[in-house]
């Protein structure tokens, strides 16, 4: 049943940093914010480490067996497999860039995704992009490995607009971060 | 000429006289159309058979249906990312919300507002240090069981809840709880919350320090995680919890919780229990709000989907009527269209409120299937209703 070690690592770390971390100074909570960011990609080297994970078609979720590579601007492109939100790409932006005027958020959720064109997973980082309206394009919500508020970096119903200058959602990028194992 | 000029006149005259006088009669029984002036209705009390739907993120506003009639009572003024809440004596509504002095930006307001129930009128505005931006979590924003506390759940990405004093309407403190999340009150306590490390915490306010306690770790947080949207019960002081698989487990909360072991509502059904494996395509619980627990009576109505793990989020397109103490699944209702929330009144004959994607509203009853009152553009978010226990 214990399937996904990183995603556990992850959650150890920021728990870990929020318990350490007095929240009554600003400080603390920005560096919280740009601390949390660097975390992620310590991840792939846990997760090297770890057995080496079935990525047969029959270990595959239903996202990950239908995921193309083609075109980011479709729900079903492979590093959205946990998004929720406005794909930037339909918004002006880019993959992993906002669309003019927006401010990327230092923090995130995070998911593993597999590439169909090589069958690895990789940390794929969601990083919303703030301080407009909701773009309103390409609404996707996809839910792999996605889970509830108790463990936040895995839940993409918060908004993550945070240490950004407005906290308003606009869309959300799918950053790769490194691999997965 | 003159005969007959006057006899055409008399009879005009005569004419005249018989229509004004037929339209004349009415008037005499049915009373004057007066000039009328503009009003404002006064709101019944929270009425245990009527529910309340957010609208969701396009359309916030929380509205007001009364399930035995489906007719609109009212709206409560929730705007998106927010939180609603009841007091428990019926005075008020409580609204968790967030402010910026210059629309999306500037100086950001957190605040509890508070609105008397009968003329809908704000009567305070409750300054909380933050709050977290999320909308659809019914257990981010919870009022103890007499009233007066509210706990307010707070992610800056750092993990804490803030507590108001709902008495004298002050915010009161700020407990940090890294690695927890959605909270339940724990009657003469304080609060209980779900944490990552698959425990309940129990947060304990009455010292001068809040001491934090916890479970040992009972659920699989990252691999089969429970659903934030839970059911509990003040006055039982019980906790019912579904994870993504299908299992239900109940708590009994206290100063130390105690967790049953767990059952499957699919072998509760008679079929074979959810699992984990991608391809294993099963019945499975979805939804936003994919609980809604009638505590007189025990029983549990959970929206069920055809899936594998990971569909959690897809709508139910059958209802399924878990009876807790007998672990049975004792009726399944399939629904015409899949439905995303659900919500039972908490009276002796239940109704239940569905709504989804579509913003449609459905009151059904549970013990026929009937739908009793359909309602476009309802809402599509959370619903919340009076419990009177």
């Amino acid at each position: 049943m214990k399937l996904f070690d990183a995603d556990a690592i992850g959650e150890t770390i920021l728990r870990r940093l929020a318990g350490r971390t007095s929240r009554r100074g600003i400080l603390s909570r920005a560096g919280l914010a740009l601390v949390a960011a660097p975390v992620f990609p310590l991840l792939p080297v846990s997760r090297a480490q770890a057995s080496k994970p079935d990525r047969s078609a029959e270990a595959k979720t239903a996202f990950a067996r239908n995921a193309q590579s083609k075109d980011d601007t479709k729900c079903d492109y492979w590093r959205y497999c946990a998004i929720d939100g406005a794909l930037c790409t339909c918004c002006g932006g880019g993959i992993h860039s906002c669309p003019p005027g927006a401010e990327p958020s230092p923090v995130s959720w995070v998911g593993t995704c597999i590439n169909p064109d090589d069958g690895k997973a990789y940390l794929i980082a969601y990083r919303d992009c703030c301080g407009k309206p909701a773009c309103g394009q390409c609404g996707c919500d996809n839910t792999d490995r996605e889970t509830q508020l108790y463990t936040p970096q895995l839940n993409n119903d918060v908004i993550w607009c945070f240490g950004t200058s407005s906290m308003e959602y606009h869309c959300s990028t799918a950053v790769l971060v490194g691999a997965a194992g | 000429m003159m005969t007959m000029l006057r006899a055409t006149a008399a009879s005009v005259i005569a004419a005249t006289a018989l229509l004004a006088g037929a339209t004349a009669a009415p008037a005499q029984s049915a009373p004057e159309l007066q000039p009328e002036t503009s009003d404002t209705m006064r709101a019944d009390p929270p009425n245990p058979n009527w529910f309340y739907v957010e609208g969701g993120w396009d359309s916030p506003g929380t509205s007001i249906f009364d399930g035995l009639t489906g007719k609109m009572k009212g709206l409560v003024d929730t705007a998106r990312l927010t939180d609603f809440a009841i007091d428990p004596a019926g005075r008020y509504y409580y609204v968790a919300e967030s402010l910026w002095s210059r629309r999306d930006r500037g100086t950001r307001q957190d605040m509890v507002t508070v609105y008397d129930t009968r003329d809908m009128k704000r009567q305070a505005e409750i300054t909380i240090p933050g709050r977290i931006l999320i909308g659809a979590r019914k257990n981010n924003f919870v009022i103890s069981d007499d009233g007066r506390w509210a706990f307010v759940y707070n992610l800056d990405p750092a993990s804490s809840v803030n507590i108001v004093d709902l008495a004298a309407r002050k915010f009161r403190s700020n407990v940090e709880l890294p690695g927890c999340a959605s909270m339940m009150p724990n009657p003469g306590i304080g609060f209980s919350a779900l944490c990552s490390d698959g425990s309940l915490a129990t947060v304990d306010v009455t010292g001068k320090k809040p001491a934090i306690t916890r479970t040992a770790p009972f659920f699989q947080a990252t691999d089969d995680p429970i659903f934030d949207n839970y059911a509990y019960d003040l006055a039982k002081k019980q906790a019912v919890f579904l994870t993504y698989t299908g299992l239900i487990y109940t708590a009994a909360i206290a100063a130390q919780p105690v967790v049953a072991q767990p059952f499957s509502i699919q072998a509760a059904a008679g079929l074979r229990p959810g699992d984990t494996k991608p391809l294993d395509v099963n019945w499975m619980p979805g939804g936003r709000q994919p609980m809604a627990l009638h505590r007189p009576s025990g029983h549990m109505f959970v929206l069920m989907h055809m899936g594998e793990m990971w569909t959690h989020k897809e709508s139910g397109t059958e209802i399924w009527d878990v009876d807790l103490a007998a672990k049975k699944v004792v009726r399944r209702l399939p629904l015409k269209e899949p439905m995303n929330n659900i919500a039972v009144t908490q009276t002796a004959a239940p109704l239940l409120f569905v709504d989804g994607e579509g913003r449609k509203g459905w009151i059904i009853d549970p013990a026929t299937g009937e739908k009793k009152h359909e309602i476009e553009n309802a809402g599509g978010g959370v619903i919340t209703v009076v419990d009177p226990s």
